[in-house]
């Protein structure tokens, strides 16, 4: 097994100059991603040494944040990355439910009555020159069981909850990725998913564990293709990370081939499921790079599933699977009972071994719901409907209301709470539609209550901007529509079929 | 500037209302398509590929920019200028 950061640490010592991280004109080698590190791991001992919470990162693409996510496991601490994007009273509920003390902001002016201690990314000079060349021993480092970051995700009940992996959990997975993936020293790796998708974990730590360099596309690039193009022509990007979906914008752009990224040799995809004709064009705009499709919730790391598609499979398979499970953790596919079912038949996915991480941070009714043991090994109910055929698996979609649009994870329930929430809306339920075979956006149908607006698009404005207050914009409905009322089944829940048949009509 | 017809106007704003889902975008000519989450990366591109498919108008997606195809109205006079 390897350590994460000592891994990490021997490029600074063999190669400090190389680089490590570039975002537009920012550069950062292993040199000064240790000695920032290390200076701002004494700086949290010092002032938060008695102090075992876990620490917010809030941020986007800003070489910062990899060096505060190491000071963080340097002084002992679990992190927790919240993107800018992520709206303010979300990122108060997720305070509230971490127990978190100090926080490290690129934008510190968003938390004008945060009671937790708020440092600037524009202190962090000051701050690292108080302790220049420090070396920091790594007793207190975060390792074994201890958990190393924690991703908070879209939660049922309204409120996200903390998904918390430990220091064994990413050690299992950075192995398998750096071991079975056929990836070689100081490559570099496309860092487009913002920190607070586990995403992002595929390419930051198996780059910076090998020596890597770690190429940030930021959403101000992805919103400006033409910006978008001009950066991935300087990339010089070997490996590609991202869901499909971004795959798939790219390949609208006339330019994206072979020719713009001559050194591309892999694309390894998560988050989603690969459509066979995402897969069939990139083949076609790259036929000498790999594709590699993997699966896996955030509670077990990122990914515990792989396999490369071939041409074969694209014309065999009308459903591609998602692969063969990593060696040391087991697949098992059970029925409503918790029994194994014959193979080939569909079950709820139940993952088990080391990918597993610790449950939901502060929620032991949710993890024991969701986390078990199976064999002494730590379990995960993912609730992911699959089937193992040959080893290989095969996912056919959800088993409750959580679904996936463009790779962003959202529970429907969390969405319908926050919309009935809002004033104006006495009643609503959320519909996911589908374009094809995938999810595209959400329909918000509401029983509207007492408002002064005289259009309906007034309406929707007013409602769209108060649920921005609480959730990402990818959790936002495209589309409202109001009834006078909601049809129920004769269990009394709103009948969501009959609202989708007469959505999609 | 190029001078626009009702008849232009209302066949953007036809495809505008398929891509985004909404017949908001027809009654709020100026409504901030990207801030509201009405489109997205994937609207964008599809908008494209719809005006170039019914109207004969290619934009190249290296063109678009949000800031200057923010509502229906800049959408309308960004393709009138193209046409």
């Amino acid at each position: 097994m390897l350590n994460i950061l000592r891994q990490i640490e021997r490029w600074a010592d063999q190669t400090p100059d190389q680089v490590c991280y570039v975002w537009r004109q920012e550069r950062l080698t292993y040199g000064e991603l240790k000695q920032k590190s290390d200076a701002l791991s004494c700086w949290i001992d010092e002032v938060f040494g008695s102090d075992r919470a876990p620490i917010l990162i809030h941020g986007h693409m800003h070489p910062n944040m990899i060096v505060l996510f190491l000071a963080c496991i340097k002084s002992g601490h679990a992190y927790i990355p919240v993107d800018l994007s992520v709206p303010a009273d979300r990122i108060s509920m997720i305070l509230e439910d971490s127990a978190t003390q100090l926080v490290f902001s690129e934008r510190p002016m968003l938390f004008p009555e945060c009671t937790q201690k708020v440092v600037g990314f524009d202190q962090l000079n000051n701050m690292i020159a108080k302790y220049p060349n420090q070396r920091v021993s790594d007793d207190r480092a975060v390792n074994g069981e201890d958990v190393l970051y924690i991703i908070y995700t879209s939660g049922s009940t309204g409120r996200p909850k903390g998904v918390q992996i430990p220091h064994e959990s990413l050690e299992s997975f950075v192995s398998w990725m750096n071991q079975d993936f056929g990836l070689e020293n100081r490559q570099t790796f496309m860092n487009q998913a913002p920190y607070s998708f586990d995403l992002s974990v595929m390419s930051l730590y198996p780059s910076l564990t090998m020596g890597g360099t770690l190429w940030a596309i930021d959403k101000d690039m992805i919103a400006q293709p033409a910006e978008l193009v001009e950066s991935l022509k300087k990339s010089d990007i070997n490996i590609w990370v991202s869901t499909p979906s971004f795959a798939e914008i790219c390949l609208m752009l006339p330019s994206f081939s072979q020719e713009i990224l001559p050194d591309l040799h892999t694309f390894l995809f998560c988050g989603e499921t690969l459509p066979v004709q995402v897969a069939e064009n990139l083949q076609n705009h790259f036929p000498n790079a790999a594709i590699v499709n993997t699966y896996g919730p955030t509670e077990s790391t990122v990914a515990v599933t792989s396999i490369q598609i071939k041409k074969d499979m694209l014309v065999n398979h009308l459903a591609l699977p998602v692969g063969r499970c990593k060696s040391d953790c087991r697949i098992l596919i059970l029925d409503s009972d918790g029994h194994s079912v014959p193979e080939g038949e569909k079950g709820e996915i139940v993952i088990c071994g080391p990918s597993v991480g610790k449950g939901y941070l502060n929620d032991p009714e949710k993890t024991n719901a969701a986390f078990g043991k199976v064999d002494g090994q730590r379990s995960y109910h993912t609730k992911d409907l699959g089937s193992l055929r040959n080893g290989l698996l095969y996912y056919h979609g959800r088993m409750d209301r959580q679904i996936k649009i463009h790779g962003f994870r959202m529970e429907l329930e969390e969405i319908e709470h926050v919309l009935s929430s809002c004033s104006y809306v006495k009643q609503a339920a959320v519909l996911p539609i589908k374009k094809g075979e995938t999810y595209d956006h959400l329909l918000g149908v509401v029983v509207a209550g007492t408002h002064s607006f005289e259009k309906s698009y007034q309406l929707s404005s007013a409602i769209r901007k108060e649920m921005s207050r609480y959730l990402p914009s990818y959790m936002l409905p495209r589309k409202f529509v109001y009834h006078a009322s909601l049809p129920m089944t004769t269990n009394g829940k709103v009948d969501r079929k009959a609202l989708l048949k007469e959505a999609v009509r | 500037m190029t001078e626009i017809t009702p008849a232009f106007e209302n066949q953007v704003l036809d495809i505008l209302a398929e891509v985004c889902e909404s017949d908001e975008v027809k009654n709020e000519p100026d409504i901030r398509l990207f801030e509201e989450g009405l489109m997205d990366s994937f609207a964008t591109i599809a908008l494209l590929v719809e005006v170039g498919e019914r109207m004969g108008i290619d934009v190249p997606i290296s063109d678009f920019n949000r800031n200057q195809w923010a509502t229906p109205n800049m959408i309308i006079q960004q393709l009138a200028d193209r046409k």
